[in-house]
């Protein structure tokens, strides 16, 4: 009896031991649900960068060598039941530290509880610039800030000829696109164009005649989306049947995804779009070589394209591997000390939070032309844009 | 269910009480939802259960309370307790305009009116601006889940203590001689709608401080999370499962299935929702009058009882 | 003017659909006293239908409507027969319920079976329009008005002038009545139950030719045809012709004159309206 005791006591100690070679990191994303087609791209994500990680040796903390894990629960696209979630991640699961989920109603939502437990989040799915002014110590976030996305876009409408000169807003009326929506603003008039229509209109709304109707009678030359996939197709099949073609439209989302391109088939042609994330070789990463490298070791691996929600998550993964070298330690306090010193080249970019926790990071424009996805235009024009797109009666 | 020993209850409200002394937090998070949501289905179980209307309207007071708690907290710089006084009063306000013209609909036009005012609440906050529109609100935060915890059980044992008065006070019985025959009640002489204004307002007082609680607890709120018709689909399930127009199985019938559903969503994840569906619709074809009346009727009957009652209900 | 009654003709043809996704709800709902909430799923199924015959046997989709409609005739038979029979007599809430729980499993198996990517039946002509008076008419809503109609008509001749309509009317008004017809109310609710989700078929067809079809647009769309259903009435077929179209109108002049968030306060605010001063419905007759 004795013996078996000191046995067990034994078998408890090694297993303790072996558990704490590991470093679990904790989420909950949208694996079904409404929001479950852009989820998955978190959770594939997470898991690759793991994989790939402890593929590499894992990581070495005050001597030891440890692996990373990561715990993934479904959220069911519901919002209460991601903060519960996280809370059980965080005191059952006993992970150590919070990768986000998708969007930016969770992520606002959801980093409440990185804030009560003092356990720093690091998410690539919320932009709203709402996440990040509330003074909160332990929230990061690895995609460029909402108000600025379509800053690249209007610096690029400058370089063409004709200029377009009125420009059309529409937005959802969600935390990350009032946002982008209010930034937008700022950038139609610093380019010095007219803004002509700005319109609010309900995430989710599946009609968009109305709008499409009213625009056609303002004759906007550029009009700016900013809103969910299925309000981007929805806006393009409709437009395409209301006969509306300005000379040029962009969306937040949508356009960079393979998704778009089998949904709208030859429609999906000269769509502007956008992407804080290329492909590119000359992305270097230190665990995937570069972000050409990833691309096509993920696509191997799960079937599908990634795009740059996929790349966040990555780069939210790397990010709390290299804090955790940089504090030698598994201490939430100091791990999350060490991610506001991080300055790494990942193959999602420069990774380096600011004050407020947000990375700074350009928006490459990019336009479908001829079933594919070409980018168009960083810092300076990288491929020449199709400009103006033709009607749909001359395609 | 009589044959309970108020001792027995007594000693498992004490025994909760003092849950948040010995369990993890993980158990007390579950626990403040399993509170919440059995409070919503015993608030439930007095408009739908007694008086027998199928109300699909409960989160409405759910949401209107939440966003008593937020909109006084975060736009009027109020304290939490004037919060939930806020919300109280926004959903009587409501249930008095609202709940006269309602509530002269009856069975599936009731259901699907009160269905559409929810919608309709959602849409109005997600355009005013003190509601903070579609974007929500983010309430302060307090690290204090035992507060909660607390709050949440005194809640439900009010709200349980509120239908057990009413099990055995006049009201309570016009509500179920309406729920039987509503015409002949109103020929007795009961103040058909005035009873069922009452008994509409009291199960919303009781969601709407549960939403008051919640919101503060989660600290954000939007229209889709504060009047989600799925936590009012939530709620008569729980109530018909653990039994309408009895005193404990909507508490009962609440935590088994939170804590079923707790249970997949950590483990099963994504067929969590298929289980969910799967139990939803055999516990209505094979207990119809949900687990106390099955409670009661089984040990006769056995394993006929469920045959018995398909025998009972099919066409 | 010209944006005014582009947005009437834009609201006309889109009523024509809606009225379709409408149609089977307030067949079951006043023929059998269900309230079905998995209708929006049976559209949704209807969809997928149509997205697989057109994806992977190039069925186009308006050809497609009559193997769509087989389809979720089986189906809906089959559901009612075997499942919803089961409860025929049970308290109300228990049939919302019981309904409830199938929308939720047939989401759940068609996330599972058809992933969560947005679908599209895409066909050549999906976009095309034609102008007449100066007027944009996309061609595609044409054609489905035309099939809405064309459907509620069907419905309505069947009602009335053959042996199955008399007998399903029979067993609406009074069951035990027809049952002393020789009508075998099983088969007739059965029977009943697949038109309507054979209607709901062609609807979700149409739908993801015009939209997109993922596993969780039930919902929404259950909601918008209670309130189509309302405001046209349970009586009369045509009636639902007249609420597609009067629920359409009224959102997009919603969206034209006081915004776009605001179509779900109008549409939902107007069904409240309509059940508090007629419960019966603009078009039915005196309440019985």
């Amino acid at each position: 009896m004795k013996r078996s005791i000191v046995a067990l006591a034994g078998l408890l100690i090694v297993g303790q031991a072996l558990a704490q070679n590991v470093i679990t990191l904790g989420a909950s994303v949208q694996e079904t649900g409404a929001l479950a087609n852009t989820g998955r791209y978190y959770r594939d994500g997470y898991n690759f960068a793991v994989d790939k990680i402890n593929a590499k040796g894992g990581l070495k903390v005050a001597g030891n060598s440890y692996q990373l894990a990561v715990k993934i629960l479904d959220n069911q696209s519901d919002s209460n039941l991601s903060v519960r979630q996280y809370v059980q991640l965080l005191n059952q699961d006993k992970v150590s530290f919070l990768l986000g989920p998708f969007a930016s109603n969770f992520a606002l939502a959801d980093s409440s509880v990185a804030e009560k437990f003092q356990v720093p989040m690091i998410q690539g799915g919320g932009a709203s610039d709402q996440i990040f002014n509330r003074g909160y110590q332990y929230i990061f976030g690895t995609l460029p800030v909402a108000s600025r996305y379509f800053e690249s876009t209007l610096s690029m409408m400058k370089t063409l000829t004709p200029k377009p000169q009125t420009v059309a807003v529409l937005f959802a009326d969600d935390a990350f696109d009032v946002s982008v929506a209010k930034g937008t603003e700022k950038w139609v008039a610093e380019a010095g164009m007219k803004l002509v229509a700005n319109e609010r209109y309900s995430t989710n709304a599946s009609d968009f005649s109305t709008l499409i109707s009213k625009l056609r009678s303002v004759h906007p030359d550029a009009v700016l989306v900013a809103g969910h996939e299925t309000e981007v197709l929805n806006f393009i099949r409709q437009a395409k049947s209301l006969n509306f073609s300005p000379k040029l439209y962009s969306f937040t989302v949508g356009v960079p995804t393979e998704d778009f391109r089998h949904a709208l088939g030859k429609d999906a042609n000269y769509a502007f779009g956008m992407t804080s994330w290329i492909a590119s070789p000359n992305n270097k990463d230190d665990y995937f070589a570069d972000a050409k490298a990833f691309a096509e070791a993920y696509k191997a691996k799960f079937g599908y394209d990634p795009d740059y929600h996929a790349a966040s998550a990555v780069a939210d993964v790397e990010a709390f591997a290299k804090a955790i070298e940089k504090a030698q330690s598994t201490d939430p306090k100091k791990v999350r000390d060490a991610i506001t010193q991080l300055n790494f080249q990942s193959l999602y970019g420069p990774i380096a939070f600011n004050a407020t926790g947000q990375i700074s990071l350009p928006q490459t424009v990019i336009q479908v032309q001829h079933n594919a996805v070409v980018d168009i235009y960083g810092q300076k024009t990288i491929n020449k844009p199709i400009y103006p797109m033709p009607s749909w009666d001359k395609r | 269910m009589k044959r309970y020993s108020p001792l027995l209850l007594i000693a498992v409200v004490a025994l909760l009480t003092a849950l948040p002394w010995f369990a993890g937090p993980t158990l007390v998070q579950f626990a403040i939802n399993a509170l919440m949501l059995a409070t919503l289905a015993q608030g439930w179980n007095i408009i739908g259960g007694f008086a027998g209307y199928a109300s699909f309207g409960n989160s409405i007071f759910f949401g209107l309370g939440s966003y008593g708690v937020a909109i006084a907290m975060v736009q009027w710089n109020l304290p939490f307790g004037v919060g939930l006084v806020v919300g109280v009063i926004f959903s009587i306000i409501f249930a008095l305009a609202m709940g006269g013209p309602v509530l002269r609909l009856r069975g599936h036009y009731f259901a699907i009116a009160t269905l559409a005012l929810s919608q309709v609440m959602s849409a109005i906050f997600s355009n005013l601006e003190v509601a903070g529109r579609n974007i929500g609100l983010v309430l302060p935060l307090l690290r204090s889940d035992t507060l909660f915890y607390e709050l949440s059980l005194g809640l439900l044992v009010l709200a349980t203590l509120t239908v057990f008065y009413l099990s055995r006070s006049r009201f309570g019985f016009g509500l179920i001689a309406i729920r039987e025959n509503e015409d002949a009640a109103q020929s007795m002489g009961i103040n058909t709608t005035r009873y069922k204004v009452l008994a509409f307002t009291l199960a919303g007082l009781f969601c709407s401080l549960a939403g008051g609680i919640h919101a503060y607890w989660i600290t954000f709120i939007d229209p889709n999370s504060a009047f989600d018709l799925s936590l009012n689909v939530k709620m008569i399930i729980m109530a018909v499962f653990g039994g309408p127009g009895s005193v404990l199985g909507p508490v009962i019938g609440a935590a088994i299935l939170s804590a079923i559903s707790e249970l997949l969503s950590s483990t099963l994840s994504s067929v969590a929702s298929l289980f969910f569906g799967v139990v939803i619709v055999l516990a209505v074809i094979l207990m119809p009058k949900g687990l106390t009346d099955c409670w009661l009727k089984f040990p006769v009957t056995r394993w006929r009882y469920f045959i018995n009652n398909i025998r009972q209900y099919r066409l | 003017m010209d944006l005014l009654l582009q947005v009437i003709i834009n609201g006309l043809l889109l009523g024509g659909l809606y009225a379709l996704m409408a149609l089977g709800l307030a067949l079951v709902w006043g023929v059998l006293n269900i309230v079905n909430l998995a209708h929006g799923a049976l559209i949704m199924l209807g969809g997928y239908a149509g997205y697989y015959l057109f994806t992977l046997m190039g069925i186009d989709p308006f050809l497609a409507l009559p193997l769509v409609m087989l389809l979720l005739f089986i189906l809906g038979y089959a559901l009612q027969r075997y499942v919803l029979t089961l409860i025929a007599r049970s308290p109300m809430f228990n049939t919302l319920l019981i309904t409830f729980g199938l929308d939720v499993i047939f989401m759940v198996l068609a996330q599972l079976f058809f992933s969560a990517d947005f679908r599209t039946i895409n066909p050549s002509y999906a976009g095309a329009h034609v102008t007449w008076f100066g007027l944009t008419f996309p061609q595609v809503q044409l054609y489905s008005f035309a099939v809405a109609l064309l459907l509620t008509v069907g419905l309505w001749l069947l009602l009335l002038h053959t042996r199955i309509g008399r007998a399903i009317r029979a067993t609406a008004q009074n069951l035990s009545a027809a049952r002393l017809y020789g009508v075998n109310p099983k088969k007739i609710y059965a029977l009943t139950f697949g038109i309507g989700a054979a209607l709901a078929g062609a609807a979700g067809d149409l739908y993801g030719v015009v939209s997109q079809i993922t596993p969780y647009i039930g919902a929404t769309l259950t909601a918008k045809c209670f309130a189509i259903a309302i405001i046209g009435g349970l009586e009369n077929p045509l009636g639902v012709i007249v609420g597609g179209v009067l629920l359409a109108l009224i959102e997009s002049l919603t969206a034209l004159y006081v915004g776009p968030t605001f179509i779900d306060v109008a549409s939902f605010g107007v069904l409240v309206l309509v059940l508090i001063i007629r419960p019966q419905g603009l078009l039915g007759k005196t309440a019985k």
